[in-house]
């Protein structure tokens, strides 16, 4: 019966309100003896408490990883919150994960939701991949890169990212009560950890966020190059000395460890048409 | 299989918590058996918080302490869950491994909270079970807690204490006892925490734990971890501590976490009330003696 107990258990902690005029209801749902049902429906309350705990526990940590995308949310958060619960609710063991499981959970919903920002998923990334970034790999100690092998990729550390928002949610105020609204603008993150295990955020031009994603891919340095120039329209050659630049600085913060093995190299992914400008502001 | 045994020294530890890490990291030597952690904190990641752990481990003994493994769900344990749990305790070299007598999963759903289990002697059988398969995957002893529980599934077939006999007949796993959690029980349902108490196999006692609770507005008693230790809990602990003889105990803080300064201060007092219960001339074998005779008597 113990499957039937944790079903039931399982509705009535995560599941829609609970009291005593539709706790029959629910309980008939599940594979439980007469005498579970009799101790469910004398001790509700009781179980109720369950409800309560499971619900801080898992609000306390989200507050911890999207304090401020909660705070703009408000009810609104509430409601996706429980739905989350209902519908889905945690699978992973680790309590930090919560928060990117009710992410992906919530953003197709956001996108066709006129209440929700069109910026509040991207905030919430944003605001998550703090946690993120900080428990990912080992970190290293900054060093200068050495010659290159264009055929070959480069490796980095693990706690490195690219990410792509379509609004400027990084540049937002850090206070939980700002309310001021992120610019609408596609915008490319190189995320890391560094040696004193702080994240950093460095806002990449289009031609630098293609390159790194390409790199951070598996691609050799030249098809990285090549690809990434054809899909933002720049031309390698002119290309080439603000790649270096970029390719330098990142290894100087020990992001870039530096050559990758032959052996690692994977398969090029197929470039796109997408055309656009390298801006040197993009890169620090 | 493994058996659990004491290689924790007798003495009071203290839970780490990340409030107090850069102190205890940065700060002169302290006066503390060992560290308990849970390793979920520290599995599958990188960065300040492991590496600070690693730290620690040459400071002070750490033993490990699970929240997820749900030990008596109908599904057994994740087996990649597992190895990641085995190369954590691994690295951490902890003596043992324990974790609670108690559900924390429904097929997929992690629930991030203990439930209670029915005091049934196939749950015991099943637990049990787990416990002896947990205790060779990981390659070293295992304990099991047991919990706060403030409703129970289903008709009582076992008290917890004759429940906890079945199930440490059924496995070598050692006991981890929580004082707080038998007061916080006793007091929610009405029973006397000194008696029940005398019904736990505390022969198979390898940890103690000892914390604070709350009492709600209607006047029920959450186990938050999140106040000082009473003194009727301490008064219990001695109690306990008269009939297990020295073993490692832990004081545990998780919430509304107070200055280093006050933790090393209620410390002190736990530890002066273990050290006395020590020097108390052992009753362990009159309690054996006594709950023989009870389980004899069908009692």
């Amino acid at each position: 019966m113990q499957a039937g107990l944790e079903n039931a258990l399982s509705e009535l902690v995560l599941g829609p309100a609970v009291d005593a005029g539709n706790v029959g209801q629910l309980l008939s749902k599940h594979a439980l003896d007469a005498g579970e049902r009799a101790a469910f429906e004398a001790d509700l309350e009781r179980w109720l408490v369950y409800r309560k705990l499971v619900r801080n526990t898992l609000r306390n940590a989200m507050a911890l990883a999207i304090p401020r995308t909660m705070a703009r949310l408000g009810p609104l958060f509430d409601e996706y919150f429980e739905r989350f619960l209902a519908e889905q609710g945690p699978r992973t063991h680790y309590l930090r994960d919560v928060t990117t499981e009710l992410l992906d959970f919530c953003a197709p919903l956001w996108r066709t939701d006129p209440r929700v920002s069109p910026w509040s998923h991207d905030l919430a990334r944003h605001e998550a991949l703090e946690i993120i970034i900080a428990s990912l790999g080992e970190p290293v100690v900054p060093h200068a890169l050495g010659a290159l092998d264009a055929e070959r990729g480069l490796a980095f550390i693990e706690a490195a990212r690219v990410v792509r928002y379509d609004f400027a949610v990084h540049r937002l105020p850090a206070g939980e009560a700002d309310r001021s609204e992120p610019a609408r603008e596609a915008v490319a993150l190189f995320a890391y950890r560094d040696g004193e295990h702080d994240v950093r955020y460095l806002e990449l031009s289009p031609l630098a966020a293609a390159l790194v994603e390409r790199l951070l891919a598996g691609e050799s340095l030249k098809n990285a190059l090549v690809s990434a120039c054809a899909a933002t329209g720049n031309e390698p050659a002119q290309a080439l000395g603000g790649a270096a630049t970029l390719l330098s600085d990142l290894a100087t913060r020990g992001a870039l460890l530096g050559q990758a093995a032959r052996e690692d190299l994977r398969k090029p992914p197929k470039t796109s048409d997408d055309s656009g400008t390298l801006r040197e502001k993009g890169h620090p | 299989m493994t058996t659990a045994r004491r290689t924790l020294p007798p003495g009071v530890g203290l839970g780490l918590r990340w409030e107090f890490l850069e102190e205890v990291l940065d700060g002169p030597p302290l006066d503390i058996a060992f560290f308990e952690v849970s390793p979920e904190n520290y599995m599958r990641r990188g960065g300040y918080y492991p590496a600070a752990l690693e730290r620690i481990r040459g400071r002070y003994p750490l033993v490990t302490h699970g929240l997820t493994l749900s030990l008596g769900a109908h599904h057994p344990p994740d087996a990649a869950y597992l190895a990641e749990l085995r190369a954590e305790v691994e690295r951490l070299d902890s003596p043992w491994h324990s974790d609670h007598l108690a559900f924390t999963s429904a097929g997929s759903r992690a629930f991030h909270e203990l439930f209670p289990l029915p005091f049934t002697r196939d749950t015991a059988a099943r637990v049990a079970d787990r416990l002896e398969a947990l205790a060779e995957t990981l390659g070293r002893p295992v304990a099991v807690e047991n919990i706060t529980y403030y409703a129970l599934p289903g008709p009582r077939e076992l008290s917890e204490g004759d429940f906890l006999h079945e199930l440490f007949e059924r496995t070598k796993a050692g006991l981890l006892f929580d004082v707080n959690n038998v007061y916080v029980n006793a007091a929610n349902h009405g029973f006397d925490a000194a008696q029940e108490l005398e019904r736990f196999p505390l022969d198979r006692v390898v940890e103690v734990h000892v914390a604070g609770h709350t009492r709600t507005a209607s006047g029920m008693l959450l186990d938050t971890h999140g106040a000082p230790v009473i003194e009727p809990v301490l008064a219990l602990l001695a109690r306990a501590l008269e009939r297990t003889g020295p073993v490692p105990v832990l004081l545990e803080r998780d919430n509304d976490v107070p200055p280093l300064g006050e933790l090393l201060s209620e410390l002190r007092t736990v530890r002066a009330v273990c050290e006395r219960a020590w020097q108390t001339p052992s009753t362990r074998e009159d309690a054996r003696a006594e709950r023989a005779g009870a389980h004899a008597s069908g009692a």
